[in-house]
């Protein structure tokens, strides 16, 4: 009855593994929320923590030269941390364009 | 000789790369071409003689195709624009890419049909870079009258990466629009069809791509099936530069290699023919090729692919070497100074050194014998990854000034768990089309994978030793 082809059968049950994996997954999500912080990727892996970045770091990321980031880093000494990605707008030489560029570089715990 | 196409395209390089040590002038070579041309046609009967004489010309079409891709056309607005200008132009063209919004700005190429200035309006050709400061609903095709100032792209210093960059791509203009009245929009297309259906169906898997994931794993699914990469963070991408497994964020011909397989799988169900599987594959692919953008990649898997169908089509015996060599040709025959671009070289490279080195290294460690197939899918996976880190290693080194030998072990474990994602990225665009349910539950999976990737990577580049910058 299933005349299936040694190809359709492995991409039939590719298919049907995604779907239990699917189905399992979006229970365990139901039932315990941080399963889901698990299965989706923490903002920690596409951006920096700007209260915790160092200037090796901060020196390393396209749009910052050394002498802005050694800036960001006095301007965190001095306030002990930054409350909003806004406050970066504050220190010399970031202006609109840097700061739309550097907003999606960061993100503030 | 079964490898005469190689010896050619080798010898078509030298040309290129000739050109660019060289500066003999151009008829001086055209003249010398048609002599040897000649020659060979009235006195080429002895093989050693014909095979030098066709190696020399292929050296200097090389030679040639180079430097006359330097010269621009005297209606070439380039030509019309005075260096550091700051009149106010008038151009009248039509947007020949899509145009992408990145770095909060709109960017897209306008070719050129008209130029004002004050009120002299010329006639002229070419392509300029547009980069415009808010978003707007522009499409391929669409007619536009732009005003504004006309610009070199910078250069920063010596260094002139970004100019030299869009100069091999026919660009050596940038026009800033700041303003909504800088823009005038005709309402009429003036595209062709083909391209615009592309676009629109890019666009649309995008838009299933998102709906299905949230904003990183999009980004990133959307680079490996879709190839694009606009939305990629910059860490991401700066974390796989070090782990030097940033190709898995772009198409390739492994996925291009997915696309032919789901066709002749869907075709086969239908029980369609042999040779109408093979021209409606070539043709999915072609429209796969344009889908993506047609990077170097991408063409290069799609040539080497068609070269490959037309073999079983023709039922000849297909060469590895001939195929690439043909997309290398296909290449540079369009466009000679992509030979200087470093996609271009990694991405044939890689595949030359996995082709050459793989094999001996096999028979090296005598993979045949082993009888474990884990152990020797692992080895596989080893062999392949150095094969072709160490054919990228001296490109590598002198672009980015990065050594990183954890290259090799993040490659081995990376590129199948990219493998996997790839599938089931596939998988989710055709059920987000067919059945968004079944989307649904495939995005978790894929979501989770993804951010196996992610993790894996950052852990991967914090060992030590695992790159360091030259």
């Amino acid at each position: 009855m299933l005349n299936f082809t040694p190809e359709e059968r492995k991409i039939t049950l590719f298919l049907l593994s995604l779907a239990l994996c699917g189905l399992v997954l979006n229970n365990l999500i139901k039932v315990n929320c941080r399963i889901e912080r698990m299965v989706y990727p923490p903002i920690q892996l596409a951006r920096l923590n700007l209260n915790k970045v160092n200037l090796a770091e901060l020196a390393a990321v396209k749009c910052v030269s050394a002498v802005l980031a050694r800036r960001i880093l006095e301007y965190r000494d001095l306030r002990k941390k930054f409350n909003s990605l806004e406050e970066l707008k504050e220190i010399k030489g970031i202006g609109d364009q840097r700061y739309s560029k550097l907003k999606e570089l960061f993100y503030i715990e | 000789m079964k490898r005469l196409l190689v010896i050619l395209a080798v010898f078509y390089c030298l040309g290129i790369i000739l050109a660019g040590l060289l500066r003999i002038n151009f008829w001086v070579i055209t003249v010398s071409a048609t002599a040897i041309f000649a020659a060979v046609i009235l006195w080429g009967r002895k093989n050693g003689i014909f095979l030098a004489a066709v190696l020399f010309l292929a050296l200097l079409v090389g030679y040639l195709n180079t430097r006359n891709s330097w010269v621009l056309s005297n209606c070439h607005i380039y030509k019309l624009v005075a260096y550091k200008d700051s009149a106010l132009y008038w151009l009248n063209g039509r947007i020949v890419s899509q145009p992408e919004f990145k770095n909060n700005r709109l960017w897209f190429i306008l070719r050129v049909r008209e130029i004002q200035l004050d009120k002299l309006r010329y006639k002229c050709c070419g392509e300029v870079l547009i980069k415009m400061d808010f978003e707007q609903a522009l499409n391929y095709g669409d007619d536009l009258t732009l005003a504004g100032n006309l610009t070199r792209p910078p250069g920063f210093g010596r260094s002139r990466g970004y100019r030299d960059f869009l100069a091999r791509q026919g660009i050596y203009l940038i026009m800033p629009i700041k303003d909504y009245r800088q823009i005038i929009r005709q309402d009429k297309f003036n595209g062709v069809g083909f391209i615009r259906g592309c676009f629109w169906l890019r666009n649309y898997l995008e838009q299933v791509i998102r709906r299905h994931l949230p904003a990183l794993p999009a980004s990133i699914l959307a680079a490996m099936v879709l190839g694009q990469k606009r939305d990629i963070p910059w860490l991401v991408n700066n974390s796989m530069v070090k782990s030097g497994t940033v190709h898995i964020l772009v198409v390739s011909g492994f996925n291009v290699g997915i696309v032919a397989f789901m066709i002749n799988l869907l075709l086969k169900i239908l029980r369609l023919g042999r040779k109408a599987r093979i021209i409606l594959i070539a043709i999915c692919l072609l429209v796969y090729c344009a889908i993506t953008g047609a990077t170097n990649p991408v063409i290069r898997a799609t040539v080497m692919s068609l070269v490959f169908l037309a073999a079983y089509l023709l039922r000849r015996e297909p060469d590895i070497y001939n195929s690439l060599t043909s997309a290398a040709l296909f290449i540079l025959v369009i466009n000679p100074r992509q030979l200087f671009d470093i996609g271009f070289q990694l991405s044939f490279i890689s595949v030359l050194a996995i082709v050459y080195f793989y094999p001996k290294f096999e028979t090296l460690v005598h993979l045949e014998a082993w009888r474990s197939k884990i152990l020797k899918f692992f080895a596989q996976g080893c062999l392949v990854s150095f094969s072709a880190w160490l054919g990228t290693l001296a490109i590598i080194a002198l672009n980015f000034r990065i050594i990183a030998p954890v290259t090799v072990l993040a490659n081995i474990l990376i590129v199948p768990l990219a493998t996997l994602i790839t599938l089931c990225g596939f998988t989710l665009v055709l059920s987000g089309l067919i059945y968004p349910d079944l989307a649904n539950l495939i995005s978790l999976p894929t979501a989770a994978l993804i951010t196996l990737l992610l993790n894996l990577n950052a852990a991967l580049i914090k060992l030590p030793f695992a790159f360091f910058y030259l």
